[in-house]
């Protein structure tokens, strides 16, 4: 690619970066053929569950009536999850709390995993799949396990098939489709800030944008993401209505009226 | 004329690609009219019902995702057409 004096941008990198396909973002050990996002990933579950550790052996174990600081932190991130689920879902909200808050930390992290120069968790179409599928997963087993074998009369409209398995493809494009949105921007910024290094942009560009495309993003693709599952699950396990017996005849004053009013 | 026809051949055959991704690019228009019309609404019912507006937020975010989609869509197609060929 041609590279200009003053400004040497060059965007050959952005391929690989996007769709790795080069040894550069690609591990391959036998039958293991990964991409670096699964590391991100793998670095993500590990932060988790050492946090989630510290939590119970710091704050939980001087849990304290008046809470302060990280208990009120921790308060309110649990109960923000759990209040949301018992709205949308009520018998099931001890399963769907906790799935969301889960899915929503490992969104909301893999993302911002970012900052530090790796490859975001989300940024592969592996992940989003998974938990795309998850929801779906949970949808459709709380969705039988509520109303048995009357969600298959749900089915006897045969667009309804359609449209049960256009959610978790849906699903899965949009946050994937987001989250390399917002990493392609950012990396064409890196590149663009490289090029114009004279300046001093490349100090202050970078900052202003990261919180748009990074922070706002990781925080709301994992609302979405949760608030959407609680939708569907909602709409799942909301009971068919008995279909309706045909009214009797209207009585004598009103049989004059038009038939459809 | 044939060598018009035989230019635009060419070109569809060498940069048709990035052609296809501009016209992709075009899903923006509908997602962003779409957006702006929920925004828009919801403003609306915020300024006459100042009470709702937490019911009301929660509403706008799960539209504005879904509106958001389409753009999404034609976003990676766009995407694909550079990156991958």
């Amino acid at each position: 690619m041609h590279v200009s004096g003053l400004l040497a941008i060059d965007f050959s990198h952005l391929a690989d970066k996007i769709f790795p396909n080069i040894e550069d973002h690609v591990i391959e050990w036998g039958f293991f053929v990964v991409n670096d996002s699964v590391f991100s990933g793998f670095i993500v579950v590990v932060a988790l569950l050492l946090a989630a550790l510290a939590f119970r052996l710091t704050v939980i174990r001087h849990w304290k009536t008046t809470p302060t600081g990280p208990q009120m932190f921790l308060e309110w991130l649990v109960s923000f999850f759990d209040k949301s689920a018992d709205e949308m879902t009520e018998k099931y909200s001890g399963l769907m709390g906790p799935y969301t808050l889960g899915a929503a930390a490992y969104i909301c992290c893999g993302v911002l995993i970012e900052l530090f120069g790796l490859r975001p968790a989300i940024a592969d179409l592996g992940a989003c799949i998974a938990l795309a599928l998850a929801t779906f997963l949970f949808i459709h087993t709380l969705g039988f396990a509520k109303n048995k074998a009357r969600r298959l009369l749900h089915y006897v409209n045969p667009i309804n098939i359609v449209t049960d398995l256009a959610v978790p493809v849906s699903m899965t494009f949009r946050l994937f489709g987001s989250i390399l949105s917002g990493m392609v921007i950012m990396d064409m910024v890196y590149i663009l800030v490289e090029g114009i290094w004279y300046i001093g942009l490349p100090l202050i560009l970078p900052a202003i944008l990261t919180p748009l495309f990074t922070l706002f993003h990781a925080f709301i693709q994992s609302y979405v993401f949760a608030s959407l599952t609680l939708t569907f699950v909602q709409e799942a396990i909301e009971t068919p209505p008995r279909r309706q017996k045909r009214k009797k005849k209207a009585p004598q004053g009103a049989a004059s009226l038009p038939a459809n009013t | 004329m044939e060598l018009l026809i035989t230019m635009i051949a060419n070109f569809l055959a060498t940069d048709g690609a990035l052609l296809g991704a501009g016209i992709a690019a075009i899903t923006g228009l509908g997602a962003g009219i779409g957006m702006g019309i929920a925004t828009g609404k919801a403003v609306e019912a915020t300024a006459r019902q100042p009470e709702a507006v937490g019911k009301i937020r929660t509403m706008l975010l799960l539209g504005l995702a879904f509106a958001e989609t389409t753009a999404i869509y034609g976003l990676l197609v766009s995407i694909l057409l550079i990156f991958v060929s």
